[in-house]
This record gives C-alpha cells, structure tokens and sequence, in this order.
C-alpha cells in the first residue's frame, strides 16, 4: 500500500466517522433513519467554498461554524417537522418521508447556492475541491487535512463518549434514548435531550461535510451520494450503538478507499468508479448475517463456543 | 403571444410525461398505500425498465435483421440504429410488435428485479428495508454508468424507434395514446386488484401482520407478489419513457426524480387511493413542466436556475400535507364489496327507519 492511498484512506474514514455517529445518534433518538443525513454533509461543503473563496477566511475556521450551521439545520429538521409529527403518532415511515422532504429543500438550496456562486461570482461552484488548503499548507511536512480531519474525528468522538458517560446532562440523554417514558418520569426533560442530540448529529455532519472539499472534489450531489457510504458506515456498526458508530464509519472510510486502491491495482484502474459498491457490500453482508452490526455480536459467546471445540 | 404550435407540443410532452408518472405513482401505490411495503428503490424498477431496453430489446432486433448485437452494437450504434429505423419506418406491423414486446420485456425484466428486491424486503424490518432498496437501485445506476457493454456506459445507448413508421408529424400523438393507453390498462387493473378479495388482504397485511398470518394469509408470499407486480409495472413506464425519447443514458433516471418524487405523488395525492396517486402525479408534473417552460422568463430576475425552486416547492408541500392532511388530497376510502344500491337496499331492510332519515 502506497503512503497517498493510506492517507486517503485515513482522511475519508475520519470524515465519514463523523458522519455516521451524526446519524446513528438521531436513529437512536427518534427511530427514523435520516435521509437528509448527507445534505447536512453537502451544504457545510458549499458553506467551506464560500468562506475560502468568497471571504477569504482559512476553510478550518469554517470547519468550526459548520458544526453550529449543520447542528441548526438539524435542529429545524428535529423542531419543526419530526416532532410535531412524533406528537402526532406518525408512523416510520411518515417520517422517513419526511426527512426525504427535508432532502428535497436542502438539495434545492445547495443547487441555488452553487448556481449563485458561479454566476454571480464567477467561483466554481460544481466539481470543485480546496486541496491548495487542505494539501497546500503542511503540518509537520504533512498535508494539513491528513492531521486536521483525523485529529477533529477523534476529539469530537472523545468528547460526546465523555459527555455520555461524565456528564449529567449526557447521562439523562442516555437514560432518554433507553427509555423516554421512564425518564420522563423522572423529571428528564426528553424533547430538550433529543433536540440537544440532533444538534450535535447535525454538527457532526457539518464539520464532516466542511473538511471534505479540502480533501476531494465536491459537487452538488456529493450529499447524495454520501449518503449510502453513511448508511452502510451506521448499519456495520449496529443501528443503535453509538460506539459502533465510530467503528463502521472506520471500517468502511478504510474499506472504500484501501479496498478500491488494492482492486484497481490488482484488475486495473476500470474497477475505480465501482466503488460505492464496497460500502453496499458490506452492508448486504452484515444485515444477512449480524443484523445487530458488529456492535450486536456477542463475540463473548462465539469466543466461548470455540473454545469448547 | 405563444404560438399555437409551442403549446400543442407544451401539451402533449406534458400528457407523456404525466403519463409515465402516473404508472410510477400508480405502482408506488400498490407497494406502499396497499401493502405497506416502504419501497424507496423505485428507481431500480423504472431504470431497470428502461435500461432493458436499451440493453436487450434493441439487440434483440439487431440480431433479428443480422446487424452486430455483440459489443459492437455499443460501439457503432448510431450505423445500426439507423438501420433499424429504416426498416422500422417502412414496416408497421415489425413497428408495433417491437414496442409491445419490448414492453412485455420490460414488465417481466422489471418482475424478476422485484423478486430479487422481496429478497430482502421479507426478512428485514421496514426502515432497514427501505434503505437496502435505495442501496439497491444505487448499485445498479454505478453498474450503468460505467460498464460500457450494458448500455453504453454514462454516454448511453440509443434505441430503435418504434413510432417512426407513423410520420415525424404524428409521432408525439402516437407516444401520447400509447402511455395513456397504457396508463389506463395499469389504473384499470390496479383499481381491481385493489376490490378483490387479495387488495383487502394487502390492506389486512399493512395494518396488521400478525393478524393477517394468524388468519392464514402467507405474508411471505404476499409480499413477494406485491414487489413482483409494483416492479413489472414501475419498470413498464420506465420503458415507454426511453421508446419515446429514443434513448437510454444513467443520467436520465436518479433518485430524487424517480424514487422520492413518486413518494410525493402517492402521499400528497393520497396513499391507498388510485385516482389521489394519479392526481398527485398530475400536479408535479404539470409543476415542473410549467417551471421549466417559464424558466426563461425569470432568468434575467433571479441568479440561478429556477428548475430548483421545484424541489423546494415539493419539500415544503409535502411537509404541509404531511403535517396537517396526512391521509392527502384523496384520502382512502373503503372498500365495496357490493354496489352502493345493494349496500341501501338492505340497510332498508335491516333499520328502515334509520336509512329514511340518511
């Protein structure tokens, strides 16, 4: 394996981390699978493009008004539409719908931004990536975004595994995502902990989607195509495990890339556009064979089992 | 003033186009307003259609008057279509058989897409479902964009043309009876098979699965024949769109377009309601059609291209409907199993008193 490749595969996985916590997090809350996940991704990448190009402000600054941009996108999406629908018993899949009409207006605005950008001010709006940022300037005779986006994924996950776990408010999410009946009664304020939990969600996805043009190209369906490398990243992990979150966005970051790089140059460079099949992959293996995702394994009993053997 | 001939051609592309829609939505319809079943792979059904007859149907025919069907009927597509076209053109009856085969194709290709999508859709829960299915229609638009001996790779693939015999003067009105005729055969069929005794088991089979089993219905079996049937009829309208446009290109068929607007359609108009399917896809379509004919106009007022005020517009209609008319503009209504006349008559007989005062 090639040192580019490795860093490649490093970088994308440390993106997709965050992006795939974002989304477990909200599956765990509200039980609906968010297809808005990847826009909340694709609009921070429009928002990275502006900052850079427009305002001339280093991108990493925008890196970090992207968790609050993405986290309130996240929070309109929780606030305005799935909780009064939630108040009115709507079923999964009115949900789902709805988070796909939410798709819809952000997909509508990403394009009116790109078209905006490109005839108003004449910036390249459509396949455009930010590499004189993100390879340009160096860290310790590294590519910054090889230092940046790996370092920002692990504290982001070191942080909401502390705020879970050594916090009270963290704690009471937990006990809400476990039980919100029971919490409730408790005195746990449950709407304000599911609020709080999409707004990371969001954040995470934005600081996701606004690293990744200083990394590859992005374009106004980057969020659309994110989105199944996302799905499969949370659906390896085990849907409703936050650590197997961290795990699966990994896993596949990896996969994808290292996975694509030893195939093309073992068969040849024709298997490249193949890749978001890896991810598919993947996720068809592990729903066939541990619909719990590696998280819901209980490798204690398979250890155990072998060792009667 | 426009011109009379700009809006007759307005018109027509419009009724196609509504056409086609109306099956997606009518099919979409079947799977999730009927049985329940969160299909968010559409767009495997309609593409399938359509890149099967860009991938086989068109080489069928290649095969049947000796032009190459092989590889080479990618690489020097345009010499054998135009072959094609001009033995078509002068032969109806060849004309005709290519399109009805080419349909008949398409429902069966379409059919066994959907009983590889029952695959998972029988063992997994709703939401996983519905993520697998979009999962799936997203493996075949990578396989179509790139592997060139399918349907020519992201540049596509043109087709024979089976409305060329009629004369290029009356080819869009050929196109038009053709979907609509169509559209009516699939409305007429699906309207129904929703009265029949296996439409109420569907709807037994949304509301409750288990007691649906527990009275003996094969769930199983039962869903797998709903994708079958919603895949062979999604995937016909995905064929009509490609015979009429002459063309097959991975670029014509995407997931917004051809998985989520369809969900719009079915739950605006009315999931559970055949005719609120067709009137939600009548009102899209004729929403983007209008967008995209006043697309000129606003271009000098606003920076950006207004085709993408339509899938704001969708979202937000959507959410409205969604949140303060979920059962839509057409709610669902129940269903006879007698005539509204036989229904009176015997409430008559059972409490005359009460009937007189309804």
């Amino acid at each position: 394996m090639s040192i580019p490749l490795l860093r490649d595969a490093i970088i994308f996985a440390s993106i997709l981390t965050m992006l795939s916590t974002g989304l477990t997090l909200t599956y765990m809350t509200t039980k609906v699978p968010n297809f808005a996940h990847g826009n909340f991704a694709a609009i921070n990448a429009y928002f990275t493009l502006i900052i850079a190009k427009l305002l001339n402000i280093n991108p990493y600054v925008g890196a970090v008004a992207g968790f609050f941009l993405g986290g309130g996108i996240a929070l309109v999406l929780y606030l305005l539409i799935l909780k009064p629908l939630l108040d009115r018993e709507a079923n999964y899949i009115i949900l789902m719908v709805a988070t796909i009409a939410y798709d819809m207006i952000l997909l509508s605005i990403i394009n009116i931004v790109a078209d905006y950008l490109s005839r108003v001010h004449k910036i390249t709006s459509r396949l455009f990536q930010l590499r004189e940022w993100g390879y340009g300037i160096e860290i310790l005779g590294q590519p910054s975004i090889f230092i940046i986006a790996p370092l920002l994924a692990a504290i982001m996950v070191i942080s909401l595994y502390l705020f879970l776990n050594k916090t009270k408010f963290g704690i009471a999410m937990r006990a809400a995502i476990d039980n919100p009946a029971l919490a409730e009664t408790i005195g746990i304020n449950v709407n304000l902990t599911y609020a709080v939990s999409w707004f990371i969600s969001g954040g995470l996805a934005g600081v996701g989607g606004a690293l990744a043009p200083l990394h590859v190209t992005c374009n106004t369906d980057t969020g659309t195509r994110l989105l199944i490398s996302i799905f499969a990243a949370s659906i390896v992990g085990g849907f409703t495990n936050i650590y197997g979150a961290f795990l699966g966005g990994f896993l596949i970051g990896l996969a994808e890339v290292l996975g694509t790089g030893y195939l093309a140059i073992r068969l040849g460079s024709w298997i490249v556009p193949y890749r978001p099949i890896i991810p598919l992959i993947l996720m068809a293996l592990t729903l066939l064979f541990a619909p719990q995702g590696l998280t819901g394994i209980n490798w204690s009993r398979i250890r155990r089992r072998e060792g009667h053997d | 003033m426009i011109e009379l001939s700009t809006i007759s051609i307005f018109l027509t592309n419009l009724i196609i186009l509504i056409g086609i829609f109306i099956i997606i939505s009518l099919s979409l319809n079947l799977e999730y307003g009927y049985a329940g079943i969160p299909n968010f792979g559409k767009l495997l059904a309609v593409a399938g259609g359509a890149y099967f007859v860009g991938a086989v149907s068109g080489r069928i025919l290649a095969l049947a008057y000796g032009q190459p069907a092989g590889l080479s009927y990618i690489d020097k597509n345009l010499e054998v279509i135009g072959f094609l076209n001009n033995v078509l053109s002068s032969s109806p009856l060849q004309s005709i058989g290519f399109l009805v085969l080419s349909l008949i194709g398409a429902a069966f290709f379409g059919g066994l897409l959907g009983y590889v999508a029952s695959y998972p859709a029988i063992r997994l829960r709703g939401d996983y479902l519905a993520i697998t299915l979009l999962a799936m229609g997203e493996i075949l638009w990578v396989i179509a964009d790139n592997w060139q001996p399918f349907i020519g790779g992201s540049m596509g693939v043109r087709i024979p043309d089976p409305f060329r015999w009629v004369g290029s003067q009356y080819r869009p009105l050929a196109v038009l009876l053709t979907v609509l005729v169509t559209a009516a055969i699939i409305f007429l069929y699906l309207q129904y098979l929703g009265r029949s005794p296996l439409g109420r088991v569907l709807k037994a089979m949304r509301e409750n699965e288990l007691s649906a089993s527990v009275y003996g219905k094969d769930v199983v079996r039962l869903r797998t024949k709903t994708l079958i049937v919603g895949f062979a009829i999604a995937a016909i309208s995905g064929a009509l769109n490609s015979l009429w446009t002459v063309s097959v290109s991975p670029k014509d068929f995407e997931r917004v377009r051809h998985t989520f607007m369809p969900w719009v359609m079915v739950i605006i108009g009315g999931a559970g309601n055949n005719i609120g399917a067709m009137i939600g896809a009548i009102i899209f379509v004729t929403l983007r059609e209008l967008i995209v004919f006043y697309k000129y106009s606003f271009e000098a007022i606003v920076p950006f291209d207004v085709v993408w005020l339509e899938y704001l517009l969708m979202g937000i209609a959507l959410i409205i409907v969604l949140m303060y008319r979920p059962e839509g503009l057409l709610p669902e209504k129940p269903t006879r199993t007698l005539s509204e006349r036989r229904i009176r008559e015997i409430a008559a007989q059972v409490a005359p008193e009460k009937s007189r005062e309804d």
